[in-house]
């Protein structure tokens, strides 16, 4: 009984810090607002990615170094309902500009018209939704996720003459990036009569995953030329299975992302192709549209690109010297 | 309510050993609407904490994103007041989603068909919980489970792993339409708010459901059909579950394979902070539908106010066990 | 002197929120005796021994030895020498015997924690011998029957060699010749000068093996008294504070038409070739011990583990009831031995708990009248004298009596033709008792056909019109009001 009575304060005061903290925070934000400074609200699709967390730093970066600009952020976890609920409470509290990097580009729609009844701009980054909303949002940047699936396969094939049998291994199985990177591996495969792809499989962008799917792949004796993955850590449980069996050499490993662990497979020559998104670049892109929107400023163009890039042992040094700027920040 | 009055006027010697004073009063009053009274002080408090809270627009905000939650909530309700569980509520919404989507792009069917494909699948999901439930007397917990994992891989392998848009405007309209300014969804939950209330605590069929979660094997010896009732409540759930997911889609415009994550505990979650007992018998539809919008204000206000996420969950987990624990404090009285 | 009594308890109070269980409450027991403390469910017997054996605190003071005592917990009493056996068993199924006994206190090779398990056996099966107890210490408790796992319980209790043993209700579910094996531990541990604090309903057994008597009543102190100086009806009046001369009221009914006739019924491995009928207006007593197959024969009856041979007739016409819905629709009653288990739906109302089994005459289209519940509902409360402030009071929060009277009214509400009634005052007090007793014998005088099994033999013999007698499975013969008694049925049992 007593005990419980203690566990019980316990957690009202956790509570009760809990919105005291959350008051801090409030009041301050209420007393830059009478100083009209312009408030961005950031509807971001999971904070729990090591590639878009760049891309957010990125979008924090530019609040800290700007006084006269708020950045909102929060976190839908990887969930369109909840993205939209992010949106209309920041449509409520009348924020200067939205940007959003949706969930799923399928879902956005709804987000966008919530923002747009308000007249509040939109901006949507990284994932490219359809023209029909495109026509609508404000401006949108970043590259198209199709491409990166493309770039890489279209490498992978060049690097194997144009035949051969192929392994795809895919992502979180519905998520945006596994459907269109997929996708745009498969665009190429079509293009190439004498490449075919022999496996499917999920690793749910996990290495851990990675290297128990190759295991099986290896297992089932099917020849395997290339293993085509979704991201970079999949391919390096790919490559990790691939070394146990003795298999590496002859097998051409992909991955997507260019992450600093990655790179340093690239390196080693284990890792033949990823491909590489900037994150800082499409954060700044965002942000800096944002507050030109936010201050009713005219975009040049609403279409503002920041293309993949493509990386193998030639250039890997260029893309090792980025990330150490970008990490030093 | 109405039987307050019918005292059996017989004073007992139990009874004079009772002391009435004001404490016992406050506590009386407590864990009756204790946690409607922690639900207006949410109100209040956000209220004093954020100016953003307390306009039309934003609680119409808050009322419309629990109203999905919450109507599934139900539906957990009745189960669990069976002594069962239904993990399966997310991942069958996702199902619903795609395959209904599927159904309702414009110009193709009346918006009578996907509604119906849609009902008739969480339906089905839900005889086949409380079947293998009751018939293969394996626990709730591993059937749903089992069901959970089975239909987000139904769902993904309908879409082929894709999200399913070009919605028609009318089927949009039961997720993000207005009847006299209030949103479609709102009505809805009240409407199944008000049937689901009075199917449990004024029918024949909610008796049995407390029945069944207050004493099994008593209920059997007192000629309740237990098997055919469970399937009935693990089917009722599953329709209810459709109702939301149905509502979802058309929300976010979308059949998604991903949606509804987790929307199992959130149900569950709803349902416990209302002051259903996961021990069975215990529960009632208001308290869910004030579980929900708990859940519902606390999301809402701490985002208003700018809490980071992390703390949002800290928050939440903290919510649940705080109600888990003046729930059970107030079983081990009586 | 202090060296005379090994217990003193002495003004203890125990207050809950709301409800003063004890007040005031004092118990002395002299050195190798056996003490009954008695009372009414709810007198407060149960909370003082939870006191003196350290699970509650409460104020006052407890001398043990003429020391004061000042317990942190059940482990502290052990340590102290005061061990108890409980109403409720708690043994831990999927270990064995010996694991259940030595519990917490295994023999550990050294200091390794490594349980010694050749040792533990032999422990046990020593402490068997000196009990003289049959059970291999290698089956698992779940594999035991009640009366066995009782007598774990038991020899349990004795192997922590305390020098007050708190014994509460040991006999509720063993049969006759076990408690006679207990009686016997427990002369034998009185002569090792061991003390005993015994609490039990059935008064046969207090006169039996107790020295002193200590009676509560309402979380009052009555008094003490020895043995000798009380019998059974100044003890009763001692503890219901008023006199009640008899206990069965047992009115004369008129017997009609045969309402049930059973012809060689059986089920496997339960009970064989059983026949009998009821009719209109009669008791049938089902005297017999546990394991005897009245429970399960009546189960049989009732639809819940249909027979596999023989049959049964209602009103002359031959039924077949294959579950319990089938049951009541031929209108039969089933009052069930356990009322937590079987019986009450613990978390919900007295009404709720009133009408489940009968709901198909409150409702419109499934939806229930809520005022024809209620009138019917208070009728039942005021017709069987239910105690309780409103029809909306939870049923956990009854006493064992009235409960047992709204589960009746449960039955009563569906008009039967035959009620089952299975032990149908066990863990009630005797002055409900008194009253569920009236209520029976009323029931007959309406036409009611009723079946009453119970292992108390008062109960039987002064309730029943007749008696069949059931031995491990076999009917061993019938036995009219006027031919039984106790010695007669056991004599047929055993013949």
């Amino acid at each position: 009984m007593k005990a419980q009575k203690i566990f019980s304060w316990l957690m009202i005061s956790v509570l009760m810090i809990g919105l005291l903290s959350g008051c801090g925070v409030s009041q301050s934000s209420n007393a830059r607002g009478k100083d009209h400074k312009i408030v961005i609200g950031a509807a971001m699709p999971v904070f729990d990615d090591k590639w878009l967390t760049y891309l957010y730093d990125a979008i924090n970066d530019y609040d800290a170094k700007h006084g006269n600009v708020e950045v909102q952020m929060v976190d839908a976890k990887n969930d369109s309902v909840k993205q939209l609920t992010q949106v209309e409470t920041l449509v409520v509290k009348g924020v200067d500009a939205i940007i959003i990097t949706p969930v799923d580009t399928s879902a956005v729609e709804p987000m966008v018209d919530a923002a747009k009844k308000a007249n509040i701009p939109v901006i949507v980054v990284n994932r490219m939704p359809t023209q029909d909303v495109l026509d609508k949002v404000d401006a949108y940047v970043g590259s198209e996720s199709i491409q990166s699936g493309t770039m890489q396969m279209e490498k992978v094939a060049k690097l194997l003459g144009g035949k051969g049998n192929v392994a795809i291994m895919t992502g979180e199985l519905g998520s945006e990036s596994q459907v269109k990177r997929t996708e745009g591996n498969k665009d190429v495969i079509k293009k190439h009569p004498d490449m075919k792809v022999v496996r499917e499989g999920t690793a749910k962008y996990q290495r851990a995953e990675a290297i128990q799917l190759m295991e099986n792949w290896i297992q089932s004796g099917d020849k395997i030329d290339a293993v085509v993955a979704n991201n970079d850590e999949m391919a390096i449980g790919a490559i990790n299975a691939l070394k146990s069996a003795g298999k590496l050499d002859d097998t051409l490993v992909a991955g997507i992302d260019g992450t600093t662990d990655a790179l340093k497979y690239v390196q080693s020559g284990d890792l033949d192709v990823s491909v590489f998104q900037d994150p800082v670049k499409q954060g700044q892109g965002a942000i800096e549209t944002a507050v030109k929107l936010a201050k009713g400023q005219k975009l040049d163009n609403k279409m503002v690109w920041v293309p993949y890039e493509l990386i193998t042992k030639e250039n890997v040094e260029k893309y090792v010297k980025k990330w150490k700027e970008y990490n030093n920040n | 309510m109405e039987s307050q009055e019918t005292i059996a006027k017989k004073p007992t010697i139990l009874s004079d050993r009772y002391q009435t004073g004001w404490k016992e009063k406050v506590s009386e009053i407590f864990s009756r609407y204790g946690i409607f009274i922690i639900f207006l002080g949410m109100v209040t408090l956000m209220s004093f904490l954020t100016p953003y809270f307390f306009n039309v627009l934003n609680l119409i905000n808050v009322v419309r994103q629990v109203s999905f939650i919450g109507i599934v909530a139900m539906g957990v309700t009745f189960v669990i007041i069976t002594k069962g569980i239904d993990l399966s509520s997310g991942s069958v919404i996702a199902l619903i989603s795609v395959v209904a989507a599927d159904f309702a792009h414009p110009g193709e069917h009346s918006l009578f068909v996907p509604l119906a494909i849609g009902v008739g699948v969480g339906a089905l999901t839900g005889l086949i919980n409380g079947t293998i439930t009751a018939k293969g007397m394996i626990p709730p917990f591993i059937a749903t489970l089992g069901m959970m994992t089975a239909a987000r891989g139904l769902a993904l392998l309908y879409s082929d792993g894709r999200p399913i848009g070009n919605l028609s405007d009318s089927f949009l309209f039961i997720g993000a339409g207005e009847i006299l300014g209030i949103p479609f969804p709102i009505i809805v939950f009240l409407v199944v708010g008000i049937i689901s209330h009075l199917l449990l605590s004024n029918t024949k069929f909610g008796k049995y459901t407390y029945a069944i979660g207050g004493n099994e094997q008593a209920a059997r010896i007192c000629g309740i059909n237990v098997d055919r009732h469970l399937i009935l409540v693990y089917t009722y759930a599953g329709l209810l579950t459709a109702i939301a997911g149905l509502m979802l889609t058309a929300r976010i415009s979308v059949g998604q394979p991903s949606m509804g994550v987790m929307y199992e505990l959130d149900a569950i979650a709803a349902a416990v902070i209302g002051g259903t007992s996961l021990t069975g018998g215990i529960g009632t539809i208001p308290g869910t539908m004030i579980g929900a919008l708990i859940i519902g204000v606390l999301n809402n206000g701490l985002d208003l106010l700018n809490v980071s996420s992390y703390w949002q969950q800290i928050l939440k987990g903290a919510i649940i066990v705080t109600a888990v624990l003046i729930d059970s404090r107030k079983n081990k009285k009586s | 002197m202090g060296a005379e009594y090994i217990l003193e308890m002495e003004n203890i109070t125990k207050e809950f929120p709301g409800v003063k269980a004890l007040d005031n409450i004092q118990l002395k027991v002299k050195k190798g005796t056996v003490h009954a403390l008695m009372g009414e469910n709810g007198a407060g017997k149960s909370t003082l021994m939870k006191i003196l054996f350290g699970i509650y605190s409460g104020s006052g003071t407890i001398k043990f030895n003429g020391k004061e005592l000042k317990l942190s917990g059940p482990k502290d009493a052990l340590n102290n020498g005061i061990s108890m056996i409980h109403q409720e068993l708690s043994p831990v199924p999927y270990m064995t015997v010996a694991e259940n006994i030595f519990l917490g206190r295994e023999p550990v090779y050294g200091k390794s924690g490594w349980v010694n398990k050749k040792k533990l056996i032999e422990n046990t099966k020593k402490l068997f011998e000196t009990l003289n107890i049959s059970i291999d210490p290698t089956t698992k408790m779940k594999d035991l029957s009640i009366a066995n796992m009782q007598m774990v319980e038991i020899a349990a209790a004795v192997s922590h060699h305390a020098n007050l043993i708190i014994m509460d209700e040991p006999t509720s579910a063993i049969t006759e010749k076990e408690v006679e094996h207990l009686f016997k531990i427990i002369r034998s541990l009185k002569k090792k000068g061991v003390s005993i604090i015994y609490i039990s309903h059935k008064m046969d057994e207090v006169f039996k093996i107790c020295d002193e008597i200590t009676v509560l009543r309402d979380g009052q102190y009555i008094g003490t008294k020895p043995a000798h100086e009380l019998n059974q009806d100044s003890l009763i009046q001692m503890m219901v504070g008023r006199e009640i001369k008899q206990v069965f009221h047992k009115e004369k009914a008129e017997v009609k038409e045969v309402v049930l006739s059973v012809k060689n019924l059986s089920r496997k491995g339960k009970f064989n070739n059983v026949s009998f009928e009821v009719r209109k207006g009669e008791i049938l007593g089902i005297a017999g011990l546990m394991g005897s197959g009245r429970t399960e024969l009546i189960e049989s009856i009732f639809g819940i583990a249909p027979p596999t041979s023989g049959e049964i007739y209602l009103h002359g016409k031959r039924v077949s009831i294959q579950s319990p819905s089938g049951a009541i629709r031929n209108k039969i009653g089933l009052l069930t031995e356990d009322r937590k288990l079987t019986g009450a739906f613990l978390p919900l109302s007295v009404k709720e708990n009133m009408i489940i089994s009968s709901l198909e005459n409150f409702v419109n289209f499934g939806y229930i009248k809520s005022r024809l519940v209620k009138k019917t509902c208070d009728a039942q409360v005021k017709r069987l004298n239910i105690k309780t402030p409103n029809l909306n009071q939870l049923i956990m929060n009854l006493s064992g009596g009235n409960q047992q009277k709204v589960l009746l009214a449960r039955w009563l509400l569906n008009d039967p033709d035959l009620l089952i009634l299975d032990e149908p005052t066990r863990g009630v007090d005797v002055g409900a008792k008194a009253e569920i007793h009236k209520l029976i014998s009323k029931l007959a005088q309406e036409g009611k056909a009723i079946i009453m099994v119970s292992s108390e033999m008062p109960e039987i013999l002064g309730m029943s019109d007749r008696v069949l007698v059931m031995h491990e499975g076999n009917q061993k013969g019938e036995l009219s009001r006027e031919e039984a008694t106790q010695e007669k049925i056991l004599e047929v049992a055993y013949q």
